[in-house]
């Protein structure tokens, strides 16, 4: 087990309650269990309130997978059975106690990554193209997090190929998954600059490096949640008339797991083909609409089975990024998308004090002016009219 | 009466300058249309006038057409690709001053015309090699030689005017020729590529050499026309009327300067924002490409018909300052409806159009009255270079601003100029001129009172 210890965070306005003791566990399966040394990555991240806990637990022990559980007791605890979770029956493996404390909880699963042949499409088309045979991700073998674990920025990164790799597509490239949380709220300085906060925690998936099997190859995600209530939760798209943290890009889309307070998944519809992103490398991100999958179409994530037991029902959506023509992933060999994964009230993001300033300055200036020459027109109508003649 | 022609002249956007033609008639038996004094010949001269700056008109806006294929295929940013309309700018900062003192002093009016669309030509068809052979910086210097040509043109185009129209129909020449710079403008918008991209890119590339060369015809075909009609009409070769000196510059009045900077100010929020509008439209608003440049090329399809109706109002109501106010303010109501609301563009941007016929036709005539006539020519020709040069600077700002920040922050920018500098300029304009009871804001009645009061 491998522990960076607590760390003090402020005030953040969605906060459940006012200070927050944060720590971040890391944790890998005991090599005996295994007979080779395959290490299995979790990583628990757990933000603690005054009377309540948020629970992340992130694993690449079958898919890329994230638990979220939030529970009304600071106390609340992650207990971990190894060897139930890596037997074929891994029901209760996983779990947070005291059980009876927990308020939410759902998983998201990213499944599979697609491929699609975009030259055979045009740009409406869904999806946007023929389809590749995608890539499984719980068939990945995933890097040791401990070496891409960054206690300071609270980061971690999840970095994987296919573990059978016949084409060598993969031979210089790699998927991989960067879990940030945070102790304050803020913005990050690389577009799309979602507003986090202490709640929150963001992932980062990118591509980088592995060879696309067409020329002008898109690629897109398949992500599966665990299916609650008999309807499958809708994405919502918000447009909004503020496009200064990410510019060109007005929307954003949430996914609400049930009514607030709930767990929330929010996204910019944008993905960048450059590390440096910006708006020339920016590239349109699409999301189509939940719809129920049965659980055996699917990879199956043991993580999931562990805490929730076995599913019938998952829903699932699929992210495509990029168009047929425009900035895409054949430029630089290079994908990235960021999303924001909570509990509470989704952040919103608000006009910047630059915008506000100038606007009043702008506006108040000239009114004033306007206003000063009205009354110095009336002063000088009065005046003339005020005139006696002499006679 | 003279004064009454110039005051009809000036009226009107873009036309500062006055020619010295005599008037004797040709006695010789002409077909109408083959007689230089008769108005058929000068509707055929119209027409070649029309179309000689055809080319001009048409190729200026081809990048804006072209955005999304240009920094797709060349890779560059929108700060670089803002550069192809500052290439523009730049050398007018300066040509602008001197078109009319080359085309007075050195070239004379038809071997000028020729020569400015000769640029415009072998500008335009290096602009389209670099499209094809996708060298950015060849682009750019096909820009620069455009834009030794086109404003000089413009002038050019003017003084053509006033040398066949003056005391005829100017007013409405000069108005048709506003119109019809529009009219090009909206069109070249509207043709621009759907999806194979490439292929059209050459295409639309092409288009414009094919119009540069139609305005070069229209060139020699009209210095052939003045030519002839010289000799027949006896006339004298069209001039620009003054001889364009540095140093009059420093004779400017107070509210001369303020003019020039309303001038500036104003043009720097429309022009930039109409060359970036369409991903604005495409991505804010939802709009198809289609849509999004229907609706860029909004502003010029009614300032086409608006700008001579615009003229005549202004023209029988004077009070010019009240106009240029109400352009000024709905303007600012158009960008902030733009920027902090999702309400249906159109109405803001028709708006923007109708503010940007108004505020031509009543900014521009008021230098008429505060500059003595031998120096209109300089006043004109510094109003057009202040105003290249603030369109050269504000288009790359405007680049970095949307790189950087986005579109709200540049809708604020602009907001910013036109409140800031335009309205405060108004407003300071306002308080300027009432104490010395200058003539700018008179309504038309109290000029002709004034008029009537002098030749008393």
């Amino acid at each position: 087990m491998y522990s960076c210890g607590a760390l003090r965070r402020g005030w953040g306005h969605c906060a459940p309650s006012p200070i927050l003791f944060f720590s971040l566990l890391l944790s890998a399966a005991p090599f005996g269990l295994l007979g080779e040394e395959t290490r299995q990555n979790l990583l628990h991240i757990r933000a603690v309130g005054t009377n309540s806990t948020l629970h992340y637990v992130w694993s690449t022990l079958g898919p890329p997978t994230v638990v979220l559980v939030a529970t009304n007791t600071p106390h609340s605890v992650l207990s971990i059975n190894w060897t139930r979770l890596l037997s074929p029956e891994p029901d209760g493996g996983l779990m947070i106690l005291p059980k009876d404390s927990i308020q939410f909880s759902s998983a998201l699963i990213f499944t599979r990554l697609l491929e699609f042949d975009s030259a055979t499409s045009d740009a409406a088309a869904k999806p946007p193209g023929k389809p590749y045979p995608p890539y499984s991700l719980a068939e990945f073998s995933w890097n040791n997090i401990t070496d891409s674990l960054y206690p300071a920025t609270l980061s971690a990164t999840f970095q994987g190929h296919p573990k059978g790799d016949p084409t060598g597509a993969f031979a210089n490239g790699s998927l991989a998954f960067r879990v940030q949380a945070f102790a304050r709220s803020g913005r990050p300085d690389q577009p799309p600059r979602l507003l986090h906060t202490a709640d929150t925690c963001q992932l980062e998936v990118a591509l980088v490096g592995a060879s696309p099997r067409g020329n002008h190859s898109l690629f897109g995600i398949e992500v599966a949640t665990v299916g609650q209530s008999p309807d499958c939760p809708m994405i919502q798209e918000q447009h909004s008339i503020d496009d200064e943290y990410a510019p060109t890009v007005f929307q954003l889309y949430q996914l609400l797991w049930g009514s607030l307070p709930s767990g929330f998944a929010q996204w910019r519809p944008v993905a960048f083909s450059q590390e440096k992103a910006g708006r020339e490398s920016a590239l349109s991100c699409q999301a189509f609409p939940l719809h129920p999958t049965v659980a055996h179409s699917l990879p199956q994530s043991p993580v999931v089975q562990a805490f929730f037991g076995l599913q019938e029902k998952y829903c699932t959506f699929n992210l495509t990024f990029g168009a047929s023509t425009g900035p895409g992933y054949w430029d630089q060999h290079y994908l990235s998308w960021s999303m924001l994964l909570g509990v509470g009230l989704p952040p919103v993001d608000a006009l910047s004090p630059l915008i506000l300033g100038i606007m009043t300055v702008a506006l108040g200036i000239p009114g004033l002016m306007l206003l000063g020459a009205g009354l110095t027109l009336i002063l000088r109508c009065k005046h003339a009219s005020e005139y006696q003649s002499i006679n | 009466m003279e004064e009454e022609e110039e005051e009809a002249q000036a009226l009107l956007a873009g036309g500062p300058h006055e020619a010295r033609s005599g008037a004797p008639a040709a006695s010789r038996a002409l077909s109408a249309v083959c007689d230089p004094s008769r108005l058929a010949h000068r509707l055929l001269v119209l027409l070649l006038m029309c179309l000689l700056g055809f080319g001009s008109y048409f190729c200026y806006d081809n990048p804006a057409a072209l955005q999304t294929q240009i920094q797709r295929d060349m890779q560059v940013n929108t700060t670089k690709f803002m550069l192809l309309y500052a290439w523009y700018s730049w050398p007018n900062v300066v040509l602008c001053f001197l078109g009319g003192f080359l085309i007075d002093r050195v070239f004379g009016i038809r071997w000028g015309t020729i020569i400015f669309t000769c640029f415009v030509c072998i500008g335009q068809v290096v602009f389209a090699l670099g499209g094809i052979f996708n060298a950015f910086w060849l682009m750019e210097v096909g820009r620069f030689v455009f834009g030794i040509g086109g404003e000089s043109l413009a002038v050019a185009q003017n003084t053509y005017a006033v040398s066949w129209f003056k005391g005829k129909e100017l007013n409405l020449v000069f108005g048709l020729q506003l119109s019809m710079a529009r009219i090009v403008s909206m069109v070249t918008r509207l043709m621009r590529p759907n999806s194979k991209q490439q292929v059209e890119l050459r295409v639309s590339l092409s288009w414009g050499g094919v119009t540069c060369i139609l305005s070069l015809i229209s060139a020699l075909a009209l210095a052939y026309l003045d030519q002839r009609a010289e000799r027949i009409l006896h006339k004298e070769q069209g001039k620009t009327g003054e001889v364009i000196k540095l140093t009059d510059i420093k004779d400017f009045s107070l509210p001369l300067w303020l003019i020039f900077i309303i001038c500036v100010c104003y043009y720097v929020v429309v022009f930039p924002f109409i060359g970036l509008g369409k991903v604005f439209f495409i991505q804010k608003f939802g709009f198809s490409s289609q849509e999004a440049s229907a609706i860029n090329s909004v502003v010029y399809v009614i300032s086409a018909p608006m700008s001579p109706l615009f003229g005549f109002m202004v023209d029988k109501t004077g009070k010019n300052i009240i106009w240029v106010l109400c352009a000024v303010a709905t303007t600012l109501v158009s960008h902030m409806m733009l920027a902090f609301t999702m309400w249906n563009p159109w109405i803001a941007m028709c708006l923007l159009g109708l503010s940007y016929s108004l505020l031509a036709c009543a900014l521009w005539p008021m230098v008429a009255y505060l500059v003595p006539e031998h120096q209109l020519g300089t006043a004109y020709g510094f109003m057009q270079s202040i105003q290249n040069l603030g369109l050269a600077i504000i288009s790359i700002i405007a680049g970095i601003i949307l790189d950087t920040r986005g579109y709200l922050v540049l809708e604020v920018f602009f907001i910013g100029c036109v409140s800031r500098d335009a309205l405060l300029s108004v407003v300071l304009l306002y308080l300027v001129i009432m104490p010395g009871g200058g003539n700018l804001n008179y309504s038309t009645r109290q000029r002709e009172e004034m008029k009537f009061s002098h030749t008393e």
